[in-house]
């Protein structure tokens, strides 16, 4: 391996690092608000839209993102709807994400025992209220691994950014490698680029893990 | 808890220094390989003539979206200019052809792992490339072009505004021109023909940058483009590339394609390929026959 072409590329992987992380926390954050909204959804099992909530699931869940983004980013200007690149990105990541993060927020709301709720109902709270003191934090504190998981399968998944011309760190990689055949080097880059990105969200994901679930765990 | 933190961390820092003793070592072997003749490695990075030979086929990479040049036809075949020529070789080395669908940026890759014996997806020599493969005597001239919407012409780089982006795909060598020589020019990169062509179609950039043939095809294929420059940067050649050592099967392939150029193989193949799109006129233009560039 060379130091000095190493040397190089970091700046063009930093680069790569922000574009990555800017949009797969994007798309995260309303992977998030879209998971949450469907759990509460289908918890609730409201007419109409559970159906829905349901459909939008198994569309997402079930379809590449690499699909999901070719639609976006080259179907749909076909039809008059023309999005940035960025866009595309982070609403294809949301929008898959909401569909995993929806179930991980279920399975936690459904493993909360319907007596807990009979038994805040006949304490005199409101539904309201045993759904904010009672199931959420329970519901929360079970949910953590599998939305943890999930947080870093997206972050992963932005590798078919390169697709839809966003310059992310699978694409950085590649485009080095096709313009300068210094593989070796660009590939180590690749590799440590991510862990750089990934690593700490496992570390801190332990951690915010052991303080949700104490209850569970102790300390 | 205190404990397991410091597990993880030193977890993670074996990682990443366990990544890259790895892959520096991967460096290091194919250094080796390519400084030695010892049979092992060399099987390892490519097949001699003889060995191709014996097994029966051969690997041949080649574009499946570059039309007319490498792409696939309607009925599932792979047919263009490059193709063409790829059956012949096929035919005078008496092997089966496998063919193997590449990318612009995946090319050189493909020869130095060995995936493939050649590459014949349009290929542009360069100095650069030259350094990690060898390449063939040339069977056709090319430079690079540019196409833009009939009505937003580009004809002169310096129109190209500070906010407006360029689409070049990765790893051909319109980009390395671009990056080279006006890094100011934004470029909005994609990984496949298709979808800088699609991209393109959309209204995605202001121009795109290729090759000349290609953005001639283009503009002929799709209407409401025109080419406003048709030659930018150096003029030129394609040419078949070898993994870098592999002497036998590079002067079988010179040999052939010298002896092709005595009935005018590559005219041939252009008037089966290529008329249909460029017709007769671009025909000595684009055309070398038998490795011999005219100047």
């Amino acid at each position: 391996m060379d130091t000095n072409v190493i040397t190089e590329y970091l700046p063009l992987f930093w680069d790569a690092l922000v574009i990555t992380l800017k949009i797969g926390w994007q798309g995260i954050a309303v992977a998030f608000v879209l998971g949450l909204l469907d759990a509460a959804i289908l918890h609730f099992q409201i007419p109409v839209l559970k159906r829905m909530v349901g459909a939008y699931i198994e569309l997402f869940r079930n379809t590449p993102l690499l699909v999901q983004l070719f639609f976006i980013y080259f179907a749909l200007p076909k039809v008059g709807l023309s999005l940035s690149a960025e866009t595309c990105g982070w609403l294809g990541l949301g929008l898959l994400g909401g569909a995993y993060m929806a179930e991980s927020f279920r399975s936690g709301l459904d493993a909360i025992s319907q007596i807990q709720v009979e038994s805040a109902l006949s304490l005199g709270m409101s539904k309201g209220q045993a759904f904010y003191h009672v199931i959420l934090p329970q519901a929360v504190s079970i949910s953590v691994p599998g939305l943890l998981a999930n947080v870093i399968f997206l972050l992963k998944e932005t590798s078919v950014f390169s697709t839809i011309s966003l310059m992310d760190l699978m694409f950085t990689a590649k485009d080095l490698i096709g313009m300068y055949a210094k593989t070796t080097e660009s590939l180590f880059l690749l590799v440590v680029f991510y862990l750089i990105m990934l690593l700490p969200v496992s570390f801190f994901g332990t951690i915010l893990e052991r303080r949700v679930r104490h209850a569970e765990f102790g300390d | 808890m205190k404990n397991n933190l410091l597990k993880k961390i030193v977890a993670g820092l074996l990682t990443v220094t366990l990544t890259g003793a790895f892959l520096s070592g991967c460096g290091k072997t194919t250094d080796v390989d390519n400084g030695t003749s010892n049979a092992e490695a060399k099987t390892a990075g490519y097949r001699t003539l003889d060995e191709i030979k014996e097994s029966g086929y051969i690997n041949i990479g080649v574009f499946s979206d570059k039309s007319p040049f490498g792409y696939v036809d309607e009925n599932g075949e792979y047919a263009g200019y490059d193709v063409y020529f790829a059956e012949q070789i096929g035919k005078d080395l008496g092997v089966d052809i496998n063919y193997v669908s590449t990318e612009a940026a995946n090319r050189i890759e493909y020869l130095q792992t060995g995936k493939v014996d050649i590459i014949l997806a349009n290929f542009t020599v360069t100095e650069e490339r030259a350094q990690e493969v060898d390449f063939a005597l040339p069977y056709m001239n090319v430079a690079l072009g540019v196409v833009s919407p009939e009505d937003a012409v580009i004809t002169d780089l310096s129109q190209i505004g500070a906010d407006d982006e360029v689409i070049v795909i990765s790893g051909t060598t319109a980009e390395t021109y671009l990056t080279k020589n006006y890094p100011d020019i934004k470029l909005q990169k994609y990984d496949a023909y298709a979808e800088a062509k699609t991209a393109f179609e959309n209204g995605n950039g202001v121009a795109w940058a290729n090759d000349n043939t290609e953005v001639i095809a283009f503009a002929i294929e799709n209407e409401g483009f025109e080419v406003g420059i048709s030659s930018l940067g150096s003029a030129d050649t394609i040419a078949p590339a070898v993994t870098k050592g592999n002497d036998s099967l590079l002067q079988w392939l010179n040999d052939e394609i010298e002896s092709l150029g005595a009935d005018n193989f590559f005219h041939k193949d252009y008037e089966a390929t290529l008329l249909d799109t460029y017709g007769k006129d671009y025909e000595d233009t684009l055309v070398v026959e038998g490795g011999k560039v005219e100047e």
